[in-house]
């Protein structure tokens, strides 16, 4: 029997295949191709104290092997989420992974503490969206990142994994160290890259906010180079998200020194890209005798 | 509801109606309602997104689109010979539901996409087709509408003008339309006062298709609705189209 199952922190994971915050809203819709409970888990999208809307249109441009998107964390608001989305995910047997995120580092705390004494299975600290016109990237800032995780720290009690912005303020390495001193239990590498397109016939920025986030297969190098040198320097477990489209790439993220993958805009490529990842990495382990993933993990590393 | 699923399908035509528009036939039997749509691809991870594309007609046999050659999707798209693969997951979206006996379904340039079927099922509709430059398949949408009317530019084949200013919603129970917003808008007013119930297939970018990524939503008046699970229909009273 191949063992496909993951421990990250004090969270154990049936596989290391999560779907990523905002490419597969609350788990019901792909529900409607696939038994969703056969990921490892899926993080939900970002989850803010009040509703929001998002941005106005357009929220989404294509680029080479990659994805702008500007959709601006338009979700129902953590109370409505714990009301209604929550119980339909955990009857589903999802292992679920709250996204947050707040205006300010209190309001990161009050969504965390809301969060805090439901079933979530934990909660992931988003400070690298790009995507709030007028709000700079927490995670671009190691002071204000700092705040951010020891306010939600103080208000968790389940893990807390934080995910990092890939750009800003020194290397990503010093920014990865001081979330770790804070206590967070897992760093997820990375997010979108803030980017943008021009309408050249209209002589401007395609997106109102100017900035949107880039993902896709494109920066796929560039996020696993991020994993390689976090996990390297880390003591807490690295996640890593970017661009992975199919179980070679997910392997590699391993070989990085990843616990576990995050599946975002390739679920746009293939629907059911997150089970073919989980069953290529079955028949992997299986074709290369690997007995659990520490044999392998940060095998890479030199 | 039909289950959703990926499936891929061999091409068996792929004929350019007009100078960017082509009717893409795949063999197989598809599941649609008139106005659903599917996903369509055929090439690997670039570009990212599948595109969407209302389904022309289906029968047990076979399941076709019409589509404007316009970016890097629909040029891949427009290569496809027959013998070639595509890939397709749907069927997606509301699709519009039958009301009343008196029907007038009106589209607009690539807006006609999903008339034809939908006329064939519906049956005995009236059918409005507006074109930019020559009309095309006038032939094949001639077999399912009651009666036809056609405007372009130039006249051609039928009255000069926009299709919305041929259009009289007088008489009808109810109005299906699917273009240009401008076509959607200026049908709006005529239907509204006309007491025509008028319901419109909107379009817009999407990622995956099923509601999850928020990508293609609508400004309603009962909130944001995402275009391709609660859409693309949509009642035209409750679009606001200020946009």
């Amino acid at each position: 029997m191949i063992n496909l199952s993951v421990q990250i922190g004090n969270l154990a994971l049936r596989n290391p295949v999560i779907a990523a915050s905002g490419t597969f809203g609350f788990g019901q819709e792909y529900s409607q191709l696939y038994d969703t409970s056969r990921l490892g888990a899926i993080c939900t999208k970002g989850l803010t104290l009040h509703p929001q809307q998002g941005n106005p249109g357009p929220r989404l441009w294509e680029t080479p092997c990659g994805l702008l998107n500007s959709i601006g964390l338009q979700n129902p608001g953590v109370t409505s989420f714990v009301e209604e989305d929550l119980p339909k995910m955990k009857e589903m047997g999802l292992v679920v992974i709250a996204n947050v995120w707040g205006n300010t580092v209190k309001e990161y705390g009050q969504v965390v503490r809301k969060l805090s004494n439901t079933s979530v299975d934990a909660i992931e600290i988003n400070i690298s969206c790009p995507n709030i016109p007028g709000q700079p990237i927490t995670g671009e800032q190691i002071a204000r990142t700092a705040r951010v995780v020891r306010e939600a720290r103080k208000a968790c009690k389940k893990p807390l994994w934080v995910k990092l912005s890939p750009t800003g303020e020194g290397s990503s390495l010093q920014l990865a160290r001081a979330i770790q001193a804070e206590g967070a239990n897992a760093v997820c590498a990375a997010n979108t890259f803030r980017a943008m397109a021009i309408d050249i016939t209209e002589r401007k920025p395609v997106f109102r906010n100017i900035f949107a986030g880039l993902s896709g297969p494109a920066i796929k190098p560039i996020t696993l180079g991020i994993v390689y040198e976090l996990s390297l320097a880390l003591e807490i477990p690295v996640i890593g998200v970017g661009g992975i489209t199919n179980w070679q790439d997910a392997v590699e993220f391993i070989m990085a020194g990843a616990y576990a993958v995050q599946i975002g805009t390739a679920n746009f490529i293939d629907p059911f890209c997150g089970i073919k990842i989980t069953e290529g990495l079955t028949t992997f382990m299986e074709n290369e005798s690997i007995k659990s993933w520490e044999d392998i993990r940060g095998c890479a590393h030199q | 509801m039909d289950k959703i699923d990926v499936r891929t399908a061999p091409v068996i035509a792929n004929d350019q109606v007009a100078p960017d528009m082509f009717l893409l036939r795949v063999q197989g039997a598809f599941p649609a309602k008139p106005g659903q749509f599917y996903m369509l691809r055929a090439w690997g991870i670039n570009p990212p997104l599948s595109r969407p594309m209302s389904v022309f007609d289906r029968t047990d046999k076979l399941l076709s689109f019409l589509y404007a050659m316009q970016g890097q999707g629909t040029q891949l798209l427009a290569r496809l010979l027959p013998g070639d693969k595509l890939v397709l997951f749907g069927p997606l979206g509301n699709g519009w539901n039958q009301q009343g006996d008196q029907i007038a379904l009106v589209g607009g340039g690539s807006g006609i996409a999903p008339l034809f079927y939908t006329a064939k099922v519906f049956g005995k509709v009236d059918v409005y087709l507006g074109f930019h430059a020559k009309p095309f398949l006038l032939r094949t949408f001639e077999q399912v509408a009651k009666q036809l009317y056609v405007s372009s530019e130039s006249g051609e084949n039928g009255q000069k003008g926009l299709i919305s200013n041929v259009f009289q919603p007088h008489g009808y129970d109810t109005c299906y339309a699917c273009g240009p917003y401008a076509m959607l808008e200026a049908l709006r007013h005529p239907c509204q006062n006309a007491g025509v119930p008028l319901f419109v297939s909107l379009e817009e970018r999407m990622a995956c298709g099923i509601g999850a990524c928020l990508g293609c939503m609508v400004r309603t008046t009962q909130g944001l609705r995402r275009v391709c699970q609660d859409g693309p229909v949509f009642r035209a009273k409750d679009v606001i189209w200020d946009d």
